[in-house]
């Protein structure tokens, strides 16, 4: 039997069935048990692992584990993620109330995705695809605007083609986030853009 | 919800999934048959190619 880790979570309790609790110091860990046969890159599996994410969101907020995180025993939460403890326990205690949201805002101009048969440099081709993702831009007046709608954000170059912010909300305030998310659209017809959440603590729990 | 809707929810769900939360650092052995081959210490199991570029930016 393995475990694929979900997330780290402040209570116990916080955990519901079929993720198992894994103490990890005065936290816990989510895990679901697989058998040792099973990949992690079951398809199954992937949409098992993302409904129960939701469902454990849904009970309290958590920091989100990247998907991959395999443990075979209990034992190696401590070895490989002990560093972590202390900031995760900081981090779940100031934002139990809060979840995250993100926007993604197809870009105004972006420059051309890098080929890699143009370069001989590897260290180049990184670098071309670097400045390729800084170089996107959107249209001000609705950075301002998005920026009114997730105060506080933190807007994160993923790739060429798009720029996403993401931000902290109240779980109180999730609806009218996405409600004047409906009002900016109308507002913007001309700007493509993906509102969604709510999310565990993604971007806010690195 | 429309189909289409319903598509671009999962297809957000998974993004988030595979490319958001906190990267634990992972091993893996590479085996076959029953000799181990390779023994890897990996920051990302699984991740697609964009993923794995931006981490190793950071």
């Amino acid at each position: 039997m393995k475990w694929v880790v979900i997330g780290a979570h402040l209570l116990r309790d916080d955990i519901e069935s079929p993720a198992e609790p894994i103490a990890a110091g005065e936290l816990f860990l989510s895990g679901l048990a697989i058998p040792d046969e099973q990949p992690a890159g079951d398809r199954e599996l992937l949409l098992r692992v993302a409904r129960l994410r939701a469902a454990l969101l849904d009970r309290a907020t958590f920091i989100a584990i990247r998907y991959g995180f395999v443990i075979t025993s209990r034992d190696e939460v401590a070895a490989k993620c002990a560093p972590h403890f202390a900031r995760w326990r900081e981090l779940l205690e100031k934002h139990r109330g809060q979840v995250e949201m993100t926007m993604k805002v197809v870009a105004t101009t972006h420059a051309e995705t890098p080929q890699r048969q143009n370069f001989t440099s590897g260290a180049e081709y990184l670098r071309a695809l670097h400045a390729a993702t800084k170089a996107v831009t959107i249209d001000p007046s609705f950075r301002e605007e998005a920026e009114r709608l997730l105060a506080d954000g933190r807007w994160l170059h993923r790739d060429n083609q798009s720029l996403e912010l993401a931000a902290l909300v109240a779980r109180d305030d999730v609806e009218k986030v996405k409600h004047n998310g409906i009002a900016l659209k109308e507002r913007f017809p001309q700007v493509a853009f993906l509102l969604s959440g709510p999310w565990p603590l993604e971007v806010f729990g690195e | 919800m429309p189909e289409d809707l319903e598509e671009l929810s999962l297809l957000e769900t998974l993004d988030h999934l595979l490319d958001r939360g906190v990267v634990i650092a992972g091993d893996a052995v590479i085996s076959i048959g029953d000799v181990d081959l390779l023994y890897l210490g990996l920051n990302i199991v699984l991740a697609n190619v964009d993923a794995i570029i931006r981490t190793g930016r950071k």
